[in-house]
């Protein structure tokens, strides 16, 4: 496939043009964070750090219609009222720019969840089939970056249409790789990359990013062994959750947290079915009608929501002997980026390793 | 219809009528009478109820699938959803998703002595095995029900209890913890009732439901008396809003009680994470 050339100075103009045949969202910034928005006119896409929030977005929105119902008075009987329900209308193809591997690799453990565990959802999967993803290669790891761990890592291609290369040859801008037809597609009107960029982006892939910064990956393949022997041990996991405030952002921002709630929202006669994020670091996740709750405290929820993403996740969806297990985290790090008392989920599996051997 | 998994069929109200102060009965069909002759559901599985502007939630089909001339629910008013319920009249509209879930494995408790303990609204999902078995009654052994409440006012079904009694075929052991005047049964616990019965694991099967206190003294009162693991049955609750495997609150280790329960044997949930 042929490189494409995206100058920094075309990156607008591009984004319009893309926008006419898709709903764009595109990062942008706002204040300190940096927010996927629906296209306008006049926005600046900004690429030069990884957006704030995770690309789920725009497969899993943060709240979605999943039916609308109407009351109406029964016109045979005027004591009676009848209810209709209606499906939501099929979504529009969407393309987002600028996210990271490690949010394009999400796609593939919502995948699991949405489209292999059992029942296909059908507007995941509607969404899934018409969204394409141009993503940006990361040039450096920050501190917090960790998805060498799980399988990945910054120029990781898994998941992406487009993938986008930072160079500074001809002005600035992107080498940009096409990895599925329809990126090739959205490629076709960009010039071919010049020699000098192409050379220059050889240039930094033979000497990738510094993992410098988060070190080297441990080897956590016997971290759902490890998740079971310590999963009764509640000082560990007291320990492990003291800070924890149960505010979610972790869950909301993570790139393959899928938990959802549904709850109707009533305006008159009629009203909708909204499926919403959900997050099980809340109390009320599980808390049941009679006043029971089995996951009574953080401890019990931190407990949940890693040995969901290092050991029942992996035991779902196995690999070969030998092989690294699939854990449900891209290792993106927003989770302790975010954190207001920077629980660190490195942390928690780097401790779950150890005692786990030791008890 | 799509196959829209979150899209309920539209159901009416045929019938309520109160078991106890809180706990109500629910009668219903689908709308669709087509739909209605083609529902097929077994013994155990649940169903979503919607009441369209308040939510909906899960609960057992307490009815069961040999009897199809409606849906019975019987529902304990707790939160909002219920609450609301518990207004609804006969002709009123609900929605309805399901089945949902696995089911009581009958087929292999064919020619084995069947005993059902259950507590408080427990015996809904209890009370649609025994009614099916009751159906197919030559393919069963000896059937016992052991049946506890709180006050006798908190029973459920009593107008079946007293029939059950007197069918001859079956046994029926009742007990409350706090008896009135006019009650002629058991006082205790049902575990206890359970122990005193001396109820013999030979070729038999228990199927217990209700309160997670009473499960868990009942599986220590079975294990005394010698039933394996592979021979307690119980079926689960647990806060659930998709019902079908996707929106993760349900989960107990890797298992979802929405798709790979409600019903799980002793011997399968001693494999989870044990977080009940």
């Amino acid at each position: 496939m042929v490189a494409r050339f995206l100058a920094n100075s075309a990156l607008a103009d591009t984004a319009a043009a893309w926008a006419r045949d898709f709903r764009l969202l595109a990062p942008v910034r706002e204040g300190q964070a940096v927010v996927y928005r629906a296209w306008a006119k006049d926005m600046h896409p900004f690429l030069g750090r990884p957006p704030t929030c995770s690309a789920k977005e725009a497969l899993l929105p943060q709240t979605e219609n999943l039916l609308t119902y109407t009351y109406r008075k029964d016109q045979a009987d005027l004591t009676r009222t009848e209810v209709f329900v209606a499906e939501p209308l099929p979504p529009e193809p969407t393309l987002l720019l600028g996210a990271r591997p490690c949010d394009a690799r999400g796609r593939k453990l919502l995948d699991r969840v949405f489209l292999e565990r059992g029942v296909e959802d059908p507007l995941y999967a509607a969404k899934r089939r018409n969204t394409l993803f141009v993503t940006g290669a990361c040039e450096r790891m920050e501190n917090t970056c960790f998805c060498h761990w799980t399988g990945g890592g910054p120029t990781s291609e898994e998941g992406s249409d487009v993938l986008l290369f930072a160079v500074g040859a001809d002005g600035g801008g992107y080498v940009a790789k096409a990895l599925t037809p329809e990126g090739e597609r959205l490629l076709d009107k960009l010039p071919e990359a010049s020699r000098a960029a192409q050379e220059e982006l050889a240039a930094k892939l033979a000497s990738p990013p510094s993992q410098a910064v988060p070190g080297p990956a441990p080897d956590l393949s016997a971290a759902p062994e490890r998740f079971l022997k310590l999963f009764g041990n509640m000082d560990f996991w007291m320990d492990e959750s003291a800070r924890c405030l149960s505010c979610g952002v972790c869950t909301y921002l993570c790139p393959a947290c899928s938990c959802f709630n549904i709850t109707d929202e009533n305006s008159g006669m009629k009203g909708k079915r909204l499926r919403t994020w959900d997050t099980c670091m809340s109390a009320l996740y599980t808390l049941e009608g009679s006043g029971h709750n089995p996951r009574v405290s953080r401890a019990h929820r931190l407990r949940n929501r890693v040995g969901h993403k290092f050991c029942y996740h992996p035991q779902e969806f196995p690999k070969d002997a030998g092989a690294q297990p699939e854990f449900s985290c891209t290792g993106c790090g927003r989770c302790i980026k975010s954190c207001p008392v920077s629980v660190d989920i490195r942390r928690v599996v780097l401790d779950l390793m150890e005692k786990g051997d030791a008890s | 219809m799509s196959l829209n998994p979150y899209l309920p069929s539209l159901a009416t109200i045929i019938e309520t009528f109160d078991e106890t102060p809180d706990v109500k009965t629910f009668r219903v069909v689908l709308k669709d009478e087509a739909a209605m002759r083609a529902f097929r559901f077994e013994p155990g599985q649940v169903a979503q109820l919607s009441v369209f502007g308040t939510g909906e939630s899960t609960f057992v089909i307490c009815s069961p699938p040999t009897r199809m001339d409606f849906l019975q629910f019987s529902v304990m008013r707790v939160g909002e959803l219920t609450h609301r319920l518990h207004t609804l009249k006969e002709g009123d509209p609900i929605g309805l998703r399901g089945p949902l879930g696995n089911h009581f494995d009958y087929e292999s408790m064919k020619g084995k002595d069947i005993v059902f303990i259950g507590g408080g609204l427990g015996l809904a999902p209890l009370r649609t095995l025994l009614l099916f078995m009751l159906d197919n009654r030559a393919d069963y052994g000896n059937i016992t029900l052991i049946y506890g409440g709180r006050t006798p006012e908190h029973l459920c079904f009593k107008g079946e209890l007293a029939e059950w009694a007197a069918r001859g075929d079956m046994r029926v052991e009742l007990t409350v913890d706090n008896p009135d005047k006019s009650w002629s049964h058991r006082v205790g616990v049902v575990p206890a009732v359970l122990t005193d019965l001396a109820v013999s694991p030979e070729n038999a099967v228990a199927v217990t439901c209700g309160p997670p206190i009473m499960i868990r003294f009942t599986i220590q009162a079975l294990e005394k008396l010698g039933f394996t693991d592979e021979q307690i049955v119980t079926t689960l609750e647990r806060r659930m809003k998709c019902g079908v495997g996707l929106c993760g609150r349900c989960n107990i280790g890797g298992k979802f009680v929405c798709v790979d329960g409600p019903v799980f044997t002793q011997a399968q949930l001693k494999e989870l994470p044990q977080e009940f």
